[in-house]
C-alpha cells in the first residue's frame, strides 16, 4: 500500500503557490512553468487553489511580518505528507531585503523547508530541477513531513 | 500671502513653492483655480531633525510638476488634509502618517496602510531616530481572532474576504467586500502584505547597491525602477548619458513594457476564465524574454542600468534575431485583436464592466493605461520625453470607453507601438560609447524624475547629502496611484465582475507596498 501511495505522490505532486512578500520575479517564472514552453503538467504537476488539496508548497518572497502568520497557517492546513520548496534568493535567506524592518529573512524562519532553489529569479529550468530533486528524495526515502 | 509663501526656481520639477504648514491648503486652492485638473503625483516625507518636511508634488494642466514644500515640528506633526480638494491624495496621506507619524487633520479614513496592524504605535520607521529591533517579525498564529470575527454578516450584507492567499491573486493582499446578494456595496482593500521597507533600506545602502535594490521592488517593471533611479541620480550629478546609452536604455525599457503587457493580457485571460488566452499569450511572451536575455544577460530582472549608461552593449550580430522575433510578434497581435474584437464571451465579460469616467479618473489622479482608457491623455514619454523618446516617433494610444475592455485593448495597441519603437531604435542606433565614468561620490542635492512604466507614471525623489549613502529615496509607483480607482469601479457592480475589473487595472502589489 505504501508503495502505491509513494507512486501516486511521485506521479502527481499537486502544488500550491504562495507569495510571502516577493517582487513577483520568482512568481512569474513559476507561472511560466505552466505555460507551453516548459509545461510541467506533463510531470503531473497541477496548480491547486486550496492548501487542503496540495502536496507541495512553493513559496517565494522574503517573508514579511504580515505574511508570516498566514504562511504558518497555510502550512498547518496542508495535509501530511507535505513538502516545502523555497524558490529564489529571498525565500532562501531574505535576498536583498535581509535586515529590513518588516522582513523575517527566509521561509525557514517560519516553516521547515525541504528544497532551496537559489536565483534572483531562478530560471524555470532551475525550478524544474529543484522539483525533480524533491521527487527523487521522495522516491528514495520515506517522506518525513513531521520535522 | 507674501510672507508665508516663497516661490523658488525649478529644481524639483518646473517650480517649487515653500509655504508655512497651515497655508498648504490655501496655496493648493489657488493652484487648483488655474489648473482645474491638477492632480497629486506624490507626497514625500523627509526627516529634517527637529522637523518633518512634507513635499506635495502636484501635476498641473501642462503636465508639469510643481512641488509645494512645507514642514511640521516633530513634537506636534499636525497639518490639514488635502483629501477633500484632491480625493486621490487620501492614500498618500495615510502612508505618510504610517511611516512618519504625521497627523492629517480631517482625513476621511486615517487607518494603517502599509504597516501591519500589530505594529507598535509611536514607532515610525522612516524617521532617522526610529529604534527598530531585530525581532519585529513573530510567527504565532494567535492574531487570527480579529480576522475571523470580521466575517459576521449584518442583515443581508455578507462579508467576503478575498484573502492573502487566494487562487486568483498572484500576490498577498486582502480585499473585504461587503456584498448584498450579487451586488458589491463596499470594498475595503488592506495592502501592506508585501511591504519590505525599501525606502528605509535604500538609505542604508550605497547608490550602486540601491540600483539593484530598487530593481527588485517589482520583478515585472524592474528596468523602469532602475532607469528612473539612475536618471534621478544623474540629474543630481548633472551628467548626460551618451546617445548610444540612451537608445539602449530605450530598447530595454520597451522590451520591459512588451513582456509586462503580454503578461497582463494573459493573466486577464485567467481571471476572466479564458485559460486558452493565458496559455497563448504566455507562449508568445517567451521570445521577448529570450531577447531580454540576449541583450542584458537576464530573463526577468535585467540589471542593465547603471549610473552613467548601461552595463552591456548590443552586438551587431544580434540585431537580425531581434528583427525577426519582433516581426513575428507583431503579426500575432492581429490575431489577438481579432479575438478581442469578435470573441463574444470575452466581450461580455469585459465590455461595460468596471467603467471609470474621465472625471473620476482625474479626481483620483490615476495614471497609465487606466487613465488613457478613460480618455485622459497622459504619458510621460510624450509629456516630458526622457532617454531617446524625444527622437523616436510613436503614437499615444487612448480610448474613451473607460471600461475593462478598453483598458485591455489599449495595451494590445501599446504592444504594437513598443515593437515599432524598438525597430526604429535598432535602425537608428548611434555609434559611440554606451556609458561614461561618473564621480565616485554624489554631490549634495536633490532631484525628482518620472518615467512611464508599463502601469503608468513612476516617480522618484532622491536627496543626497554628499556621503556614500542617499539621505532619502522616495518611490511613488503607478499602482499605488491606481488603487483608489479599484474601490470606485468595483462598487455597484456584480461580484462576478470584480476579477475582470481588478485585472484590467494591472495591479502589482509589490510595487504598491514597496
Amino acid at each position: 500500500m505504501s508503495k502505491l501511495a509513494t507512486w501516486a505522490r511521485l506521479k502527481s505532486p499537486w502544488i500550491l503557490h504562495f507569495n510571502s512578500g516577493a517582487c513577483n520575479g520568482c512568481d512569474i517564472e513559476l507561472v511560466a512553468l505552466l505555460t507551453p514552453k516548459y509545461d510541467v503538467e506533463r510531470f503531473g504537476i497541477k496548480l491547486e487553489p486550496s492548501p487542503r488539496h496540495a502536496d507541495v508548497l512553493l513559496t517565494t518572497g522574503a517573508v514579511t511580518k504580515q505574511c508570516a502568520e498566514r504562511l504558518k497557517r497555510i502550512y498547518e492546513q496542508m495535509p501530511e505528507p507535505k513538502f516545502v520548496v523555497a524558490i529564489g534568493a529571498c525565500a532562501c535567506s531574505g535576498g536583498v531585503f535581509k535586515g529590513n524592518y518588516t522582513v523575517s529573512g527566509g521561509v525557514d524562519k517560519v516553516i521547515p523547508v525541504d528544497v532551496y532553489i537559489p536565483g534572483c529569479p531562478p530560471k524555470p529550468e532551475a525550478i524544474i530541477d529543484g522539483v525533480v530533486k524533491l521527487l527523487n528524495s521522495v522516491k528514495e526515502a520515506k517522506p518525513n513531513g513531521k520535522k | 500671502m507674501g510672507d508665508r509663501v516663497q516661490i523658488q526656481p525649478a529644481h524639483l520639477g518646473k517650480a517649487s513653492i515653500q509655504v508655512k504648514a497651515d497655508s498648504n491648503k490655501e496655496v493648493l486652492k489657488i493652484l487648483l483655480e488655474t489648473n482645474k485638473n491638477a492632480g497629486i503625483i506624490a507626497l514625500t516625507g523627509l526627516d529634517l531633525g527637529e522637523k518633518i518636511g512634507l513635499m506635495y508634488h502636484i501635476r498641473t494642466n501642462e503636465d508639469a510638476i510643481v512641488t509645494i514644500i512645507t514642514d511640521v515640528p516633530k513634537e506636534n506633526p499636525k497639518i490639514p488634509t488635502i483629501a477633500d480638494l484632491i480625493p486621490g491624495a487620501e492614500f498618500h496621506e495615510r502612508e505618510t502618517a504610517d511611516l512618519f507619524g504625521v497627523i492629517f487633520e480631517g482625513h476621511p479614513n486615517p487607518a494603517r496602510l502599509v504597516l501591519p496592524d500589530d505594529w507598535p504605535d509611536n514607532l515610525y520607521p522612516l524617521r532617522k531616530d526610529a529604534k527598530i529591533g531585530d525581532d519585529m517579525v513573530k510567527t504565532e498564529t494567535s492574531k487570527n481572532q480579529a480576522e475571523i470575527s470580521q466575517v459576521q454578516s449584518e442583515g443581508d450584507i455578507v462579508n467576503i474576504i478575498i484573502g492573502p492567499q487566494h487562487p486568483a491573486l498572484l500576490e498577498p493582499e486582502k480585499f473585504s467586500l461587503k456584498v448584498d446578494g450579487e451586488i458589491v456595496k463596499h470594498v475595503e482593500p488592506r495592502i501592506g502584505y508585501v511591504h519590505r521597507g525599501v525606502e528605509k533600506a535604500a538609505e542604508q545602502r550605497t547608490y550602486l547597491q540601491d540600483v539593484y535594490l530598487v530593481e527588485r521592488i517589482c520583478g515585472i517593471c524592474n528596468a523602469c525602477h532602475a532607469a528612473c533611479f539612475v536618471e534621478t541620480v544623474e540629474k543630481i550629478l548633472g551628467i548626460d548619458v551618451p546617445l548610444r546609452g540612451k537608445y539602449l536604455r530605450t530598447i530595454i525599457l520597451e522590451l520591459n513594457r512588451l513582456h509586462s503587457h503580454l503578461l497582463l493580457l494573459g493573466h486577464a485571460g485567467l481571471e476572466i476564465g479564458y485559460e486558452t488566452l493565458f496559455q497563448y499569450m504566455w507562449r508568445d511572451r517567451e521570445p521577448v524574454l529570450d531577447l531580454t536575455e540576449l541583450l542584458t544577460g537576464n530573463r526577468v530582472i535585467a540589471s542593465a542600468m547603471t549610473v552613467g549608461g548601461v552595463r552591456r552593449d548590443l552586438k551587431e550580430t544580434d540585431i537580425p534575431k531581434f528583427k525577426t522575433q519582433l516581426a513575428t510578434l507583431k503579426k500575432k497581435m492581429d490575431f489577438y485583436h481579432q479575438i478581442f474584437e469578435n470573441e463574444p464571451s470575452l466581450k461580455m465579460r469585459t465590455q461595460n464592466v468596471g467603467t471609470l469616467s474621465k472625471e473620476d479618473a482625474l479626481k483620483l489622479c490615476v495614471v497609465g493605461p487606466v487613465a488613457r482608457g478613460s480618455g485622459v491623455a497622459i504619458d510621460v514619454r510624450k509629456d516630458e520625453p526622457y532617454e531617446a523618446y524625444g527622437e523616436i516617433p510613436f503614437n499615444l494610444v487612448t480610448r474613451d470607453e473607460g471600461d475593462s475592455w478598453a483598458r485591455l485593448v489599449l495595451r494590445l495597441d501599446e504592444v504594437t507601438e513598443s515593437i515599432n519603437i524598438i525597430d526604429y531604435a535598432l535602425d537608428h542606433m548611434p555609434s559611440g560609447p554606451f556609458r561614461i565614468k561618473v564621480p565616485r561620490v554624489v554631490t549634495a542635492g536633490e532631484a525628482v524624475n518620472h518615467v512611464e512604466a508599463p502601469r503608468g507614471e513612476l516617480f522618484y525623489y532622491v536627496k543626497s547629502n554628499g556621503t556614500a549613502y542617499p539621505e532619502r529615496v522616495k518611490v511613488r509607483t503607478p499602482t499605488f496611484a491606481n488603487i483608489p480607482s479599484f474601490i470606485k469601479i468595483a462598487e455597484g457592480g456584480n461580484i462576478a465582475d470584480v476579477p475582470p475589473s481588478f485585472v484590467s487595472l494591472d495591479p502589482c502589489f509589490s510595487c504598491t507596498d514597496r
